[in-house]
């Protein structure tokens, strides 16, 4: 979106320059957020000296309090108060039970909004708000403003989520260099790309979600073979289960929205000790009708979660299942998460893969740590030679007669990728179709997620059946689905209007990003102005770059064609004629496609003969 | 990039391919045009590497795979994707014997591993044959019944690996 483009008019970066690029870890729980600074990556500490930033909000008054701050308010000013928000991003409500939160949950054309004292808020708003913290930190810490960031996601996530989480660091004022798994990043800062070879397993139990990815590493490139996982598991469920045995054997029933925090906050504390002792003795008032007096031990503990560890272990036989590979296949396994600290998590991971975990790492920290050293290599601040190929975790598919899911993407594709689907009209004349993309493995459509429904305008009026339009879905490196269309018969493009099951359309967070700039009208067309300006110029530098390079790979007549573009477009940079800067723009980008496009065929042909023979056979 | 997926990794276009190989061209080349080496180029470059990489990956995928492989082989040799050949009747025969036994051993982890070790020897022996009537006797309708059986032996292999894993997630 261009209202987001840093740089400055004039001010094109040059290779060498150095870029402020962090890498973010929004959590469920806590955030983080780190930089690699001299070569290391280190988390970047927050004003009160603490590497996490707790991933609470507060709205209370009209200023928005982050952090522990807000954490300690929560259990006074519960209504007020948004803790987990990671678990509502990208979703609706009907994906979740309200009852299991304090707060005022509303649906808002499809997305969930919270009423605070500051007015409705919804999931991305509230992110932008952690997210915004975060940058401070890191532009206070590293005297500059951001160049980007490298944002983490679960691999689990869907596009809806995914999507989501984008449009939350948008409306941070972020620049998203790339989203990246969170077991991927964790991967990277593990070092495993230093001369580690074989098959790894990333076992990441956060607060709110469970991912196992199986990645196979070699010669820095990182291969995500397969990924599994469930985005409703993680710590706060282990905290529920000791919440429900705490109700259960002390006969509590309550619907007191403060005593019922003040119980979780017992439950998540009873946990958390459970790490280190064998055995805790309880006794804690919880309010005038309250007091709690039992025992918990390490042993009872691991029994009343046994479900929940095991739906990790099975979300990893599958993953496995999927890489085609089995236990004894395995190199070494990275644990992740600040759930991983519990004592039945890591026996029982241990006992499964009949080998000693790679754990020597913080597992709150190691997240962002990785995410930091890809944000620096993505923002060319190293010659690092690290290359990540993920996949696509859900697979993608459109709805057929009956309800039907007839799957296009299958999941565990390597990204990005793209196919093509044929379409045909069903009824005489008919000029617009409704094509329903949904996310999941389930065979019927209510089983999967709904993803978004697709409008498909301007088909050519032709007998049923004798239109064919192709459908091309494309997934990029974000793991995010976009969809053109042609009629193939007469080759028009057709238009499409994407109308997203859940979360917000581009309109909305166009709208919700101008509001928060709050530009007067005149300012909104100086800024356009010279985004466009910048914008320009830089493509003018490119493709001048590009032809002192690489001439030979055009005939004259296309060389002639592109001087043409530039000379005309180099001249209005002078000028304040927006409309016609963007029009030769445009037209100086079409132009050059094809010869951007030979250049690629040029890399590729170099990077398979440009190496010797003997380093191809290593 | 009309080329083949053959020759974008410098392969002659024939069913037997070594694997290492592709695999080690497909690393060089995505560490030459993926979109993560992309960020900060202007939006040209990185359409072009969107779509570059797309193709490289569709390519890797479908030569990786031997069945994908087969097919793609037989789509540039016949121009066609159609697939109308019938299974022979011996082959029939054997894939009811196939599905009775495992109907029979389907609670027994123990015989199941046993009968997917016959079952991935049989696959290996089909993917020979394969092998020789694409590359040999370069006779595409043949293949074309080969590989209707090889998928077979493929997705019972799955249910039986499905069904391994079901008992053990018991």
């Amino acid at each position: 979106m261009a209202l987001l483009q840093i740089s400055e008019p004039g001010k094109s970066t040059m290779p060498h320059e150095h870029r402020n690029a962090v890498g973010i870890d929004l959590g469920t729980t806590n955030s983080l957020v780190a930089a690699v600074i001299s070569g290391t990556a280190s988390i970047l500490k927050q004003a009160n000296n603490s590497n996490l930033l707790a991933s609470v909000v507060n709205y209370s008054s009209d200023n928005t309090i982050v952090g522990m701050e807000a954490k300690e308010l929560q259990i006074h000013d519960p209504q007020n108060t948004i803790s987990s928000v990671k678990r509502l991003i990208g979703k609706n409500l009907s994906d979740i039970n309200p009852k299991n939160y304090s707060l005022d949950l509303q649906d808002k054309e499809g997305v969930i909004s919270i009423k605070t004292n500051q007015g409705d808020k919804n999931p991305i708003q509230i992110s932008a708000d952690i997210l915004k913290k975060l940058k401070i930190t890191a532009e206070e810490t590293l005297g500059n403003e951001l160049y980007g960031a490298v944002i983490t996601v679960p691999a689990y996530f869907d596009d809806a989520q995914r999507q989501a989480t984008k449009d939350a660091a948008k409306l941070a004022g972020i620049n998203v260099l790339r989203l990246i798994n969170e077991p991927t990043a964790a991967a990277v800062a593990y070092g495993l790309d230093q001369n580690k070879e074989g098959n790894f397993v990333i076992y990441d139990l956060g607060g709110g979600t469970f991912d196992v990815s199986i990645l196979n590493l070699s010669k820095g490139i990182f291969e995500v073979q397969a990924t599994h996982g469930d985005a409703n598991l993680g710590g706060d469920d282990y905290d529920q289960a000791i919440f429900n045995w705490l109700c259960e054997n002390n006969k509590i029933n309550t619907s007191n929205s403060i005593t019922k925090q003040k119980l979780y906050a017992l439950s998540r504390k009873i946990k958390e000790t459970l790490t280190n002792k064998t055995t805790l003795i309880i006794d804690e008032k919880i309010d005038e009708k309250i007091h709690i007096k039992c025992q918990l031990s390490q042993k009872d503990f691991e029994k009343i979660t046994k479900n929940l560890t095991k739906k990790t272990i099975d979300s990893t036989r599958y993953a496995l299942h999927d890489a085609g590979l089995s236990v004894s296949e395995i190199q070494g396994i990275v644990m992740v998460g600040g759930s991983t600290r519990m004592p039945c998590i890591q026996n029982t991971v241990e006992n499964f893969f009949k080998q000693p975990l790679l754990n020597n790492l913080n597992p709150d920290e190691v997240v962002a740590l990785g995410a930091a050293q890809q944000a620096n290599i993505l923002a060319g601040n190293t010659n690092d030679n690290l290359l990540l190929l993920d996949v696509i975790p859900l697979s993608l598919g459109i709805e057929t007669m009956g309800e039907i899911v007839e799957r296009i993407i299958p999941r565990n594709s390597t990204l990005p990728i793209s196919m093509g689907q044929e379409f045909t009209t069903y009824k005489d004349g008919q000029t617009a179709m409704i094509i329903h993309v949904v996310q999941g493995e389930r065979d019927l459509v209510k089983d999967c997620r709904s993803l978004a429904k697709f409008t498909l305008k301007g088909i050519p009026p032709l007998v049923a059946g004798a239109a064919k339009i192709l459908v091309t879905f494309q997934v990029d490196t974000d793991g995010l689905l976009s969809v053109s269309a042609k009629e193939l018969s007469t080759g028009i493009q057709s238009t499409i209007e994407v109308k997203p099951s859940y979360g917000l359309s581009d309109e909305k967070i166009k709208k919700m990003l101008e509001d928060s700039f709050n530009l007067a009208k005149k300012d909104k067309e100086s800024r356009a102005l010279s985004e466009a300006k910048t914008e320009a110029l830089q493509l003018c530098e490119m493709i001048e770059n590009a032809i002192k390079v690489d001439s030979g790979l055009l005939n004259k007549k296309e060389l002639n064609l592109l001087q043409k573009n530039l000379t005309e477009l180099r001249k209005l940079l002078d000028s304040s004629d927006r409309k016609r800067i963007e029009k030769l723009s445009k037209l100086l980008n079409d132009n050059s496609q094809a010869f951007a496009a030979k250049r690629m065929d040029q890399s590729i042909h170099k990077a398979l003969t440009g190496k010797s023979v003997s380093s191809m056979e290593f | 990039m009309t080329q083949n997926y053959f020759e974008i990794f410098n392969f002659p276009v024939q069913f037997n391919i070594d694997l290492n190989k592709l695999q080690k061209s497909y690393h060089l080349i995505q560490a030459e045009i993926h979109p993560d080496k992309f960020v900060s180029a202007s939006e040209i470059e990185k359409h072009q590497s969107l779509i570059k990489s797309t193709k490289v990956n569709d390519a890797y995928q479908t030569l990786k795979d031997p069945i994908k492989r087969a097919k793609y082989l037989i789509k540039i040799n016949l121009k066609s994707e159609q697939n109308n050949s019938a299974l022979p009747p011996d082959f029939l025969i054997q894939q009811m014997e196939w599905e009775e036994h495992l109907e029979s051993i389907w609670e027994q982890k123990k015989e199941l591993e046993k009968f997917k070790l016959t079952i991935g020897k049989e696959y290996q022996k089909i993917l020979n044959i394969l092998e020789n009537t694409c590359d040999k006797n370069k006779n595409w309708n043949d293949a074309m019944k080969i590989i209707n059986e090889i998928q077979f032996i493929d997705k019972l292999n799955h249910k039986i690996i499905k069904q391994i894993n079901a008992i053990e997630t018991k």
